[in-house]
């Protein structure tokens, strides 16, 4: 190995398996130069990672836009699945749950007058009509 | 059991009596004892237009048989603490309660009366005054005591509702029979609530807790009453109005002699039914729990589950 330049980019790329890491390592031990370059690639790389994230305005690159796609797409189906369990749910439970018990009218007009027939005052002042009973509006 | 609406009761005639109190219990009760057939014409000048409604009623000794006297198959039995609405013969819905309490201390007194004829018949006329404004009049029959007209006012003096007689029979129909319906009535309880004891002049009677998850309290000033409902789901009125106090949204409906409101508050739904004038009717929702909208997410899930 005169130059293991590629090799290098690749280990901090963190593409190498066991035996061309061995091979490298074994490389960097008795060549300087390659030393050199591996120290300042690795210096490098983290300056350009401790720099702040600035975020690009939306078109400026094409490829970022396709690139969202992907990660979009899981989202919308995770969202899409989260919501067919909670509608499942509550069909079941629509199902399984009695439903409240609903008043009419008329129910409240026989709470009601019933228990004003029991005044002692009841008379014709004070009867309930049925409320269907009705000749104009 | 008690049975509360004694079909089988027999027929007894008070024995007649001249001698008319001034009072507005005795007035009443005395109305409620008498016995007789009669048309009866309701004719109410609501804030949503007139409701009016002619009615068959035939009172036998503390019970009321109502009915519309063409063109309906509809009526209603009342009387003893029960209510009982027929369609047909067949029972559309029925009540009963026990009233634990019957003493309220009266809002209205009454002016010694005046001679009158009604229908050929010798009648006294009584005026109900309460906080200065004549509330009411009550038109007696001189022999038996049946109420053959009462006549309803707003605040400013303007009629509310009439009910009189336009025909009248003081030998009663037989009662039939055929139909008896008994029930269990509601006891009174002593169940928490938030509905107040006392409400715009009203006073707080009885409080039923119904089997069906829901309470209701009967209140009375004396002459005029009505009952709040607590319920699980909101009640629908049939083509209701919009009344606003304060902001705050009601559906109301107009019925010949009866108003009946209905609302959402935080705790669930809300009703209340009675024959108060229009002038009463801000004074007594004020003092109930406030309309609510619960959003569009709890509307679906109260629809769903309650």
């Amino acid at each position: 190995m005169t130059h293991a330049g590629e090799l290098i980019s690749a280990y901090l790329d963190g593409e190498l398996g066991g035996g061309e890491r061995q091979r490298l390592f074994d490389h960097l031990s008795s060549c300087g130069t390659c030393a050199v370059e591996m120290e300042e690639m690795q210096v490098v790389r983290s300056a350009v990672r401790s720099l702040p994230m600035m975020e690009l305005p939306p078109g400026l690159i094409p490829e970022a836009d396709v690139e969202a796609v992907p990660l979009t797409r899981n989202r919308g189906f995770l969202v899409g699945a989260a919501a067919a369990v909670v509608a499942m749910v509550i069909a079941v439970a629509a199902i399984l749950t009695p439903s409240p018990v609903a008043l009419s009218v008329d129910d409240l007009n026989s709470r009601f007058g019933a228990r004003v027939s029991a005044d002692p005052a009841f008379g014709p002042a004070k009867v309930v009509v049925p409320s269907i009973i009705e000749i104009t509006e | 059991m008690r049975r509360v609406i004694a079909l089988t009761t027999a027929l007894v005639l008070l024995p007649a009596s001249v001698a008319l109190g001034a009072d507005l219990d005795e007035l009443l009760e005395r109305s409620g004892e008498a016995s007789y057939s009669a048309e009866q014409i309701i004719t109410c000048s609501t804030p949503d237009g007139v409701r009016d409604a002619v009615v068959r009623i035939t009172q036998n000794a503390g019970e009321i048989r109502v009915g519309a006297p063409v063109d309906s198959d509809l009526s209603a039995a009342s009387g003893y603490g029960g209510y009982t609405l027929l369609r047909g013969g067949d029972v559309v819905s029925s009540s009963a309660v026990e009233a634990a309490t019957d003493e309220v201390v009266p809002r209205y007194v009454v002016d010694d009366g005046v001679p009158r004829m009604f229908l050929g018949r010798d009648a006294t006329l009584y005026r109900m005054v309460g906080d200065g404004l004549v509330r009411a009049e009550l038109l007696i029959d001189l022999e038996i005591g049946a109420l053959l007209r009462v006549v309803t006012f707003d605040a400013d003096g303007q009629v509310y509702c009439e009910r009189r007689f336009i025909s009248f029979d003081t030998s009663p129909a037989p009662v039939d029979v055929s139909d008896p319906v008994e029930i269990e009535p509601i006891q009174s309880s002593n169940a928490v609530t938030d509905l107040p004891e006392a409400l715009g002049g009203f006073t707080r009677l009885d409080l039923y807790s119904d089997d069906d998850g829901f309470t209701f309290a009967y209140y009375s000033d004396g002459f005029f009453s009505f009952a709040v409902f607590e319920t699980p789901s909101v009640v629908q009125l049939s083509e209701p109005s919009t009344f606003e106090i304060h902001g705050e949204s009601y559906d109301r409906s107009f019925t010949p002699g009866q108003v009946t409101f209905s609302w959402e508050s935080r705790s669930g739904g809300m009703a209340l039914i009675g024959d108060l004038p229009p002038d009463m009717h801000q004074t007594v929702l004020d003092g109930l729990p406030d309309p609510h909208n619960p959003g569009l997410f709890r509307r679906l899930w109260r629809s769903l589950f309650g």
